[in-house]
């Protein structure tokens, strides 16, 4: 098969996927869009090495793409750090304090559009990009962990804290709201 | 650091709830999550904030939509022709390289002096896994997945009697989180078949009902196949042999092949 038929079938059907996590990520569609079409050029160039699981391949070199695109225009973002440990510490600390104070918990069903979607891209971007991996692109475990190249048990564990800040801030959120009203 | 006693299990139960939530867990595991839920209060509590977020998220945070002038500088890049403006023929003719036919008649020599035709068999259903595949990804690039858009299956199900003069068994899953979005025709091995689409979150499913007069389901495991990052499983129905494909998770995908049987043997 040449190259142009395989780009056809591998990756123009998941540029709806590509430009969702390269929005989440960026922050912007106009931003993303730009990536997006930087990792179809990356995409193609490298069409002859397409895994059997196209979406992920090209996800992964969203992603890739979109950290190089973050670290040029947008350095203070990007948390770089080899200490995995005090990135995981902190998480753990997060979940500790959430158990104390549950009674916002009826205001996450009543969440609003704008309320969430300022939650999210408030997220630690390694969070974000484990949860929008998982509740908007729909990926299993086993491919999460390939995009993002972590283990399985650390995308258990950011998804399980990406989750517990979300729930934390819209808690938040809502008690302020209602202070305010 | 300082933990409290039970703070490992604790950060064990977070973390198995969350995979619970997300259906990545073995069946031993389930039971064991469900078994703490029951126990523990603050884990039900848990769960149920778990659940509300996913549904607020699901409600609120949709899936891009790449415009059509992405599509095109995408498209583009390596010269493809677009699909979708010009409807192309479902079935593409075949260009065979003399390397790859001499090598099969080479293969085929072999295994047929090996005494085992095993192999050769797989052609057929192989091409008609690709074509399957293909039909629902042209449906993923075309404006809407379907032809006819309907979350009720007695307005699906005549559209296909009245278009194909046949009709395959459509199941209302919408209480399972697989509503019915509508049906299409694809071309499978030059013949024109129902699909039917389903969605789960943002992803949908194709069931591709191939008539097979006379089948009926006697509870077969489900034929497993990938291509291209797509899952589709298959198993025999009531006068048809049904194919489910999509992108979502594999064990989804089984769920949703679990109910849809269950729902088609009640009927």
């Amino acid at each position: 098969m040449d190259a142009r038929q395989r780009f056809g079938e591998v990756v123009l059907p998941h540029l709806d996927d590509a430009l969702s996590l390269a929005r989440w990520l960026t922050g912007s569609v106009t931003d993303a869009e730009d990536v997006v079409q930087e990792a179809c050029v990356r995409a193609f160039s490298a069409i002859a090495t397409a895994k059997s699981n196209p979406r992920a391949w090209l996800l992964a070199i969203v992603r890739n793409t979109a950290f190089t695109w973050l670290a040029k225009n947008r350095p203070k973002s990007v948390i770089v750090t080899d200490d995995e440990a005090l990135f995981e510490k902190a998480g753990l600390e997060m979940i500790d304090r959430s158990h104390e104070a549950t009674p916002e918990a009826v205001l996450i069903a009543k969440v609003d559009s704008e309320q969430l979607h300022r939650a999210i891209a408030a997220l630690p971007l390694a969070y974000r990009e484990a949860l929008v991996l998982r509740e908007i692109e729909g990926l299993s475990y086993q491919e999460i962990s390939s995009v993002m190249s972590i283990p399985i048990g650390t995308v258990m564990s950011r998804l399980a804290r990406a989750r517990n800040l979300l729930i934390q801030r819209i808690g938040m959120a809502g008690r302020g709201k209602a202070g305010a009203a | 650091m300082n933990k409290p006693p039970s703070w490992t299990s604790r950060e064990e139960s977070l973390l198995l709830l969350n995979a619970y939530l997300d259906n990545e867990l073995d069946a031993a595991s389930v039971l064991d999550v469900e078994r703490r839920i029951g126990s523990d209060a603050t884990l039900k509590a848990e769960l149920a904030r778990l659940v509300d977020l996913r549904n607020a998220l699901s409600s609120h945070v949709g899936k891009e939509r790449a415009s059509e002038a992405l599509c095109r500088r995408i498209a583009a890049i390596a010269e493809v022709p677009r699909i979708g403006a010009t409807p192309e023929p479902s079935v593409r003719p075949r260009r065979f390289d003399w390397r790859q036919l001499a090598a099969a008649a080479a293969l085929a020599a072999v295994l047929a002096s090996a005494g085992t035709y095993v192999g050769l068999q797989q052609s057929a259903s192989t091409n008609e896994i690709a074509e399957i595949v293909a039909g629902h990804q042209r449906a993923l690039l075309a404006t809407a997945p379907f032809d006819i858009a309907s979350s009720d299956r007695h307005t699906v199900k005549p559209w296909f009697d009245g278009k194909l003069a046949v009709s395959p068994q459509v199941i209302d899953l919408a209480d399972a989180g697989f509503p019915l979005v509508g049906g299409r025709v694809d071309v499978v091995e030059g013949k024109p078949v129902p699909a039917i689409v389903y969605r789960r979150r943002q992803h949908v499913i194709s069931l591709i009902a191939i008539p097979e007069p006379g089948s009926k389901d006697g509870g077969e495991p489900l034929a497993h196949a990938t291509r291209d990052g797509y899952s589709l499983l298959s198993w025999p129905g009531r006068d048809f042999k049904y194919s489910a494909v999509s992108d979502l998770a594999e064990n989804e995908l089984e769920e949703f092949t679990a109910r849809w049987r269950s729902g088609a043997t009640a009927n």
